[in-house]
């Protein structure tokens, strides 16, 4: 197996990624690559394929062609432990998906301690200090259908922190919050970007893409359509795909 | 002036009953016990999407196991069992320890189709995002069953679970078809000498049913306020 390189300048290289769903092409070309520290926001309408895209980067979806390489492995080969790959990638949901039987302390000490990245009471230190972080230190011992969605998405972040990955990914992460809360959530992605974690952002959150991304996507019909400086784009489209869609948007 | 009669002679019959009683309860326990094996085993094939080619044909075998059993009475299983395998493959069930064994076969192959179709239901009712969110953080696909999924789906499938026991319990009564010496037919036994108190006697067989499933409706009942997470 090809060794991880955490210090890779380059995260993720993504080559003429294709996705089909049975006889439906969702991702038809897509080529980028993400630096080190790099905020990157995608955008564009839905069906787009732009959450897709996000969850081929960790094999959550299976790729149908083209080269992933995420810290120098190429995750379409089927040898590789895809395990250790998404040990160091993040991941934040639309939903939260934080596990209902389980504490918030248990939701965050469960993968360091399952996977023997930390003993019981490491995970547990590391775990008050994330939720210190992300301002929910009270909260250690609720369960989350006691929190409210913010407060459900912020212990979403830390769960994926808790494993220290170098790249987090983030499905929309404010859709399904109510307006009042999603204010609190970017606060804590807007921290974590100025720390230097490098990020890929599925949002439809432009004042966020403007103010934290250091790049914007905008995909349309599996295709990345346009990309640039998040301000350049969003101030002055070029495509008439993406001139379309943010005047819808905005 | 028959349930007087029946009331006076009682005491004559409660060791007859309270005989037939425990092998009742024996049967049920002993087969429940492997029919929830036979149930988990089943339905953790039935839900596993591996290509591999074993697999495959696992969960063909176990879908027409699933499919013979829901689509046949259990008397004509009790039949088939009993009689039917016997003779075809020359083998007799007194040989091998009589009508229990061979009830307990029954009821194990019949509430264990049931059981692998709760388990399955229960497995897939778990939001595919809980499976996504582990897999996200590394764990594997058996650390993710463990560890998430079926603890929830086990909260879903208890009230089930609990159910197909009173159902199999009563099927036990089935079991007389065949002479086993359980609670149904001891009662037949004695009503034949006794024809008199037909009424009170058959209600009174029916009250030795009805206080252990009423008891596990209960259970269920506790169960399922007991299940919800944090929302006391």
């Amino acid at each position: 197996m090809v060794e991880i390189n955490k210090n890779a300048e380059e995260k993720i290289v993504v080559k003429n990624l294709k996705k089909n769903f049975g006889k439906a092409e969702v991702l038809k070309d897509i080529s980028t690559t993400v630096h080190k520290g790099e905020v990157l926001c995608i955008i564009g309408p839905s069906g787009s394929g732009k959450s897709t895209f996000l969850r081929c980067i960790n094999r959550l979806e299976d790729i149908t062609a083209g080269q992933m390489i995420v810290d120098g492995v190429d995750i379409t080969d089927t040898k590789i432990n895809i395990n250790k790959i998404r040990e160091n990638i993040g991941m934040v949901f639309q939903h939260f998906n934080l596990f209902p039987h389980m504490t918030v302390l248990e939701n965050i000490t469960l993968a360091p301690v399952e996977l023997k990245k930390m003993t019981k009471d490491e995970a547990k230190v590391r775990a008050h200090e994330l939720l210190e972080r992300v301002g929910l230190k009270e909260f250690a011992d609720r369960y989350p259908s006691q929190l409210s969605g913010g407060q459900k998405q912020r212990v979403a972040i830390a769960r994926a922190l808790a494993m220290n990955p170098d790249i987090m990914l983030f499905d929309e992460p404010t859709s399904a919050l109510d307006p009042e809360m999603v204010g609190e959530v970017l606060n804590v992605m807007k921290d974590l970007a100025q720390q230097g974690m490098t990020m890929v952002v599925v949002t439809h959150e432009m004042g966020f893409a403007r103010e934290v991304g250091t790049r914007l996507i905008f995909m349309d019909g599996g295709y990345i359509v346009e990309e640039g400086d998040p301000r350049e784009v969003i101030n002055n489209p070029k495509e008439p795909r993406t001139i379309n869609f943010l005047n819808q948007v905005l | 002036m028959n349930i007087i009669s029946f009331l006076g002679n009682v005491q004559k019959f409660v060791p007859r009953f309270l005989a037939a009683f425990r092998i009742t309860i024996e049967l049920a326990v002993i087969s429940l016990i492997f029919a929830t094996i036979v149930g988990i085993i089943v339905g953790l094939i039935n839900t596993s999407k591996s290509k591999n080619i074993i697999m495959r044909f696992l969960r063909i075998l176990c879908n027409v196991y699933i499919n013979i059993i829901r689509g046949t009475p259990m008397l004509v299983q009790i039949l088939i069992i009993y009689y039917g395998i016997p003779q075809f493959l020359g083998f007799r069930w007194v040989d091998l320890g009589g009508m229990f064994p061979a009830s307990v076969v029954v009821l194990t192959l019949n509430a264990g189709a049931y059981m692998a179709e709760i388990v399955r239901a229960g497995i897939e009712a778990v939001d595919p995002g809980q499976i996504e969110a582990s897999r996200s953080l590394g764990l594997s696909y058996g650390k993710t069953m463990r560890r998430i999924v079926l603890p929830q789906a086990l909260r879903t499938m208890l009230p089930s679970i609990i159910n197909q026991f009173i159902i199999s319990i009563k099927d036990t009564s089935l079991m007389s078809t065949i002479g086993l010496a359980e609670l149904t037919n001891v009662a037949k036994t004695i009503n034949a000498n006794w024809s008199s108190a037909t009424l009170a006697l058959y209600c009174y067989l029916a009250c030795y049913y009805l206080i252990i499933c009423l008891s596990l409706a209960q259970l269920s009942k506790f169960v399922e306020r007991k299940m919800s997470y944090g929302r006391d």
